[in-house]
């Protein structure tokens, strides 16, 4: 299967639409001007890539406008809407949040539009996508890693046509976070140069209509030829020392690509213009390439750096490169640096580009490089297997009583494990070195992950983590603003910004576990560990290592109520989650989990009946299943009991359904808690009678059937 | 300047949440950063805005933090010697 860029769009500094990035190609220059989106003292002005249009509709935020500016050019040539939407987020709707909470907006629908995942949604709903929608919040290489899994997807021939790319606006979170991390360039971004001092903070959106096709297509069309990923599992913010993890990656995409170094015409490097980013790039790039390096230049001197969007669009300029047959300038850097021994392209060159690789490095110390070409003649590589389960080696769980075992025996006993469990308990198997630092989100995740690995007692570590949390690290996000306000903008911390990222947990996991694979932190509100799952899903079938898949949200005093409709101010407060540690099940044998489904409420009628079909028909799902465990998140309870009782009906089910946010409270990754409890009872055999009218239910060799309702309907099976 | 000093200890343990450290026990001429506290680039940023809110100090690049951050002796100094708040 081959996957081709059917349709693009952009805007960025240089402008709106692919044309105006066209233009800059050919006469380069810089696009970094003095902040004029907000306001901020004079001494704090910095230069920043901002876009010129204002987009006066205030309910919608900027990251929204841009995204779906970029969109509407990316489809304009299509009828059909995608089957999937991917896209690189990292902060959202933060810019309209961050005002509404300093002027004490206390109305919950101010905030409908915050969420990380909420863009992708927005773009999905507008463009009628039925299919799954997967947020990547992965800092620096979200855009890249976003359009790694849709290539994943659409080769595993699930999917035909999907929506890939990247967005971020500026905004205070990040535009204060980096000033106080002193990695900005007072006078703009001048990667390479050898008196480079930092970044510029910029915003942008690309995206990418890709699709899959067997056949090769004329050759004017360009294919993704691959993609890789990793994690250098070394420090929350630097890169390691010798960009062993960007070599990984590149290797690892190249590799994917099928092809060898010396096909690569031009390498559009991440390139921030920090004095270490780019010192670990240069090293990297020498490893590989040694002294054949074909031209290669970074783009963030002249746009700054767009953070989630930044793959994305530096994956369109990579394409209009090969279109166009033009390398662009490695602008903003005067005099390259001697020490990193990389020449980069100084003025645009016109020459012929047939292959290229584009790098993206992040925060977590996540690595992502793709490989894009003219599409040429060659053997498709061997068709995969579909839909391989996988084994669940060990599970683990949080929630308001604390861990699965107190959660298993407060169910048993008839009672709920709804609540928060206190930090000091969440914290007590880490150490005080590592937890000095993290809050509770991270901590949570930390927690789950040593869990997961211990009960699941084997030789090796896992070396890929997929995080799916609703809301993500809300203490350090709210705390960062909170400082920043109270001392009238002159005073942040650094370290809640690191934490605030939302891979931040993830990147803890991988540091305290080595464990330096693909680390990949997914965002939608309610179904966000699922989008993990399916993520890891996609990307796992060719690898023999185990890996985690977490899930986790906090209860923030403050921002719950605000963000997460289904969190009652006057309810229990609940938080937690829960976490697997998987291996492919042709390696290893155990209870089994696989992601069965994952779809769009939004106009899909038949959203019920296609779950059912995919399921088989009413005998099998009989069969197969011995008790359903339905998630029904408060906010669409009235919309999710309706979809149950269609699910019920068609299917005629007349085994058990737990109603399992009655026990674990109301809280976005509870899903991961109803996983981690199905594991246990699949392990047992047996459901405990208190959750069905006071009888042991014996499963008889059936499994559990996970289905999450509400603004998607999604569905995991596990089985003995 | 004792003063000074005694005063910094007690403010990295708390902005560091350095729970397992008594003030009294830091020794100020020791390496700050990868020494026996095993701090970090990070909380060396921590430090630089904890140290500009309460003594009005900046320390405002890498070369600069360097130097000043190699013991909370020479930390202390370099507050004593540029702050106008501190007599």
């Amino acid at each position: 299967m081959k996957v081709y860029i059917s349709g693009m769009g952009v805007i960025s500094p240089a402008g709106r639409g692919i044309q105006s990035l066209k233009n800059w190609i050919r006469q380069s220059g810089r696009r970094i001007r003095p902040l004029n989106l907000f306001t901020v003292s004079p001494e704090n002005l910095l230069p920043v890539g901002e876009v010129s249009e204002s987009f006066e509709v205030l309910e919608i935020p900027r990251c929204h406008q841009l995204a779906i500016t970029a969109t509407q050019e990316a489809m304009a040539g299509s009828q059909a809407p995608p089957d999937a939407v991917i896209i690189g987020v990292t902060t959202g709707g933060i810019l309209t949040t961050e005002m509404h909470l300093k002027n004490r907006v206390s109305d919950p629908k101010a905030f409908a539009n915050h969420a990380v995942g909420s863009v992708a949604e927005y773009v999905a709903g507008k463009y009628h996508c039925k299919g799954p929608v997967i947020t990547v919040s992965n800092a620096c290489s979200s855009g890249t890693v976003a359009i790694k899994i849709a290539l994943e997807m659409l080769r595993s021939g699930q999917v035909r046509r999907v929506l890939a790319g990247g967005v971020d606006s500026l905004c205070r979170l990040t535009y204060y976070g980096f000033k106080s991390l002193q990695l900005i360039d007072p006078t703009g971004a001048r990667p390479f140069d050898q008196d480079r001092r930092g970044m510029s903070v910029g915003e942008a959106a690309a995206m990418m209509l890709l699709v899959a096709d067997e056949a090769t297509q004329d050759n004017a069309v360009i294919e993704i030829l691959g993609g890789g990923l990793s994690c250098d599992a070394y420090h929350p913010t630097s890169p390691h020392p010798d960009g062993e993890g960007a070599l990984n990656a590149m290797r690892a995409a190249i590799r994917d690509a099928g092809i060898s170094p010396s096909d690569i015409d031009y390498i559009n490097l991440h390139g921030t213009g920090t004095p270490d980013n780019d010192l670990a790039e240069a090293k990297a790039l020498t490893s590989l390439f040694g002294n054949n390096l074909p031209p290669l230049s970074s783009v963030k001197g002249a746009f700054g750096h767009s953070l989630g969007a930044a793959g994305a669009v530096e994956a369109v300029i990579s394409a209009i490169s090969i279109s166009e047959g033009i390398i662009p300038a490695n602008t903003g850097c005067q005099t390259p640096d001697r020490k990193l021994g990389l020449d980069p392209v100084m003025a645009p060159i016109a020459k012929k580009v047939r292959m290229v690789l584009s790098n993206s490095f992040g925060f977590g110390g996540n690595n992502a490089a793709l490989v894009m070409g003219i599409s040429r003649e060659k053997k498709p590589p061997v068709s995969r297997p579909k839909k391989t389960p996988f084994t669940i080696e060990g599970s683990a769980g949080i929630t308001g009583v604390g861990d699965i075992k107190k959660t298993m025996e407060n169910i048993s006993a008839g009672k709920d494990c709804q609540g928060m469990s206190p930090l000091s308990e969440i914290s007590k198997f880490l150490q005080p070195s590592v937890t000095r630092r993290l809050k509770r989100l991270p901590r949570m995740a930390l927690a789950l992950a040593l869990a997961a690995c211990k009960n699941a007692n084997l030789q090796e570590t896992p070396s890929s983590v997929f995080l799916g949390t609703g809301w993500g690290p809300l203490s350090e996000t709210y705390d960062f603003l909170k400082k920043l306000y109270e001392s009238d903008e002159q005073f942040t911390s650094p370290t809640d910004f690191i934490g605030s990222v939302h891979n931040a947990p993830a990147g803890q996991v991988a540091i305290s576990l080595g464990a330096n694979g693909p680390n990949i932190t997914t965002t939608g509100g309610d179904y966000s560990f699922e989008q993990s799952l399916l993520t890891a899903s996609i990307l796992s079938e060719k690898m023999d290592a185990a890996f985690l898949v977490i899930g986790a949200d906090e209860f923030h005093e403050t921002l719950s109520p605000l963000f997460d409709r289904s969190v009652n101010r006057d309810g229990i407060r609940s938080d937690g989650g829960g976490a697997i540690c998987l291996k492919r099940s042709d390696v290893s044998s155990g209870p089994k989990i696989c992601s069965l489904f994952f779809e769009n409420t939004a106009d899909n009628p038949y959203i019920i009946q296609t779950l059912i079909g995919k399921l088989g028909d009413s005998r099998e799902i009989e069969k197969r299943f011995g008790i359903i465990m339905a998630g029904i998140p408060a906010a669409f309870r009235q919309e999710g009991e309706r979809q149950l009782h269609e699910f019920l009906s068609i299917s005629d089910f007349h085994q058990p359904v737990i109603d399992y946010r009655r026990l674990t409270g109301e809280f976005a990754s509870a899903s991961a808690v109803a996983t981690a409890l199905a594991a246990e009872f699949i392990r047992n055999g047996k459901i405990p009678a208190s959750l069905c009218d006071g009888d042991n239910h014996p499963l008889n060799g059936k499994g559990i059937l996970i289905v999450g309702f509400g603004k998607f309907v999604t569905a995991i099976e596990i089985t003995p | 300047m004792q003063q000074l000093l005694n005063e910094l200890n007690f403010k990295i343990v708390e902005t560091l949440n350095l729970v397992d450290v008594a003030p009294d026990d830091i020794d100020p001429d020791d390496h700050l950063i990868g020494g026996k506290l095993g701090l970090d680039s990070i909380d060396v940023l921590e430090l630089v805005m904890m140290i500009e809110k309460d003594y009005a100090v900046k320390i405002n690049s890498k070369e600069l933090g360097a130097k000043v951050f190699s013991s909370i002796t020479s930390l202390a100094k370099y507050i004593y010697e540029n702050s106008s708040e501190i007599s």
